[in-house]
């Protein structure tokens, strides 16, 4: 995990509204792990969460293939 | 590179991915592998684009298994050597979602006061038993009896989220009934409908 992408994924977190929050957990939901979840209040909303170390992983699967074969 | 958008069987012409770029469909037996192009760095908008493509194929085909975000592959080939192996359970995958779209819910407050009965072994096995399943969730799956065709339940410590098949076109029936309920001690967030993205085997190598 580089620290670049740890900033996006960060950043992306700061940005988000509730819709974006569901669209990440649905669309990055692997690899998940039980510890690292968080729990966001969004515009009143605190029901969404997603899972960091999802967002993390995720990230680190668009590296070049041959690293990770 | 290419990337994987979608597994799928009767997919629609014509589609688009999240570049714009069009989208093509690789034949795995009877699985259909819509792929375009590598996905762009991960942001907020990737995301979305992705998310977007991926509901264009579900609605235009008669089942659709989304592939996550950043599932890629070399090329056509190494796509079907990905799945090759798993054909079996990518088609019985698809015959689950055919014909229906995600419900999911966000369950706050679930898991009330553990067991006081029994050894601390047993206390603990009803306490993950609780959480696996969410008995308090009991009333509002009888509401739901004639809507829900899958569930699946993540327990999580703070969070449940629940995830339905319903058939397609069910969404608005579905959202009515889960706010007519009320649920002591339980807050639900209800999104959807989605592409079935939480039936989907997940595509690691």
């Amino acid at each position: 995990m580089s620290r670049r992408k740890r900033a996006e994924a960060e950043e992306i977190i700061e940005r988000a509204d509730a819709s974006l929050l569901e669209i990440i957990d649905h669309v990055l939901n692997k690899g998940v792990m039980l510890q690292g979840e968080v729990i966001l209040g969004v515009a009143g909303v605190d029901l969404v969460y997603l899972r960091l170390n999802a967002l993390l992983c995720a990230a680190d699967r668009l590296l070049p293939a041959r690293g990770r074969r | 590179m290419i990337g994987l958008y979608a597994i799928a069987l009767g997919a629609p012409p014509e589609l688009t991915g999240a570049r714009g770029e069009p989208l093509r469909v690789l034949r795995c037996g009877e699985l259909e592998l819509v792929h375009g192009e590598v996905p762009p760095p991960l942001s907020a908008e990737a995301l979305r684009a992705h998310e977007a493509a991926v509901r264009r194929i579900a609605e235009g085909a008669l089942a659709c298994l989304p592939a996550r975000f950043g599932c890629c592959a070399e090329d056509e080939a190494a796509l079907s050597q990905l799945v090759e192996s798993r054909q079996v359970e990518l088609a019985e995958a698809l015959r689950l979602v055919r014909g229906r779209e995600q419900m999911t819910l966000r369950v706050h407050g679930a898991r009330g006061a553990p067991p006081a009965t029994g050894g601390p072994g047993t206390r603990y096995l009803e306490q993950r038993r609780r959480a696996m399943t969410l008995p308090e969730l009991d009333p509002l799956r009888a509401a739901l009896a004639n809507l829900v065709r899958v569930e699946r339940v993540e327990g999580h410590a703070d969070v449940a989220s629940v995830y339905h098949l319903i058939d397609r076109g069910a969404a608005a029936a579905y959202q009515r009934t889960v706010e007519s309920i009320r649920l002591d001690g339980l807050r639900i967030a209800i999104s959807g409908p989605w592409p079935a993205w939480s039936f989907a085997p997940e595509m690691e190598q």
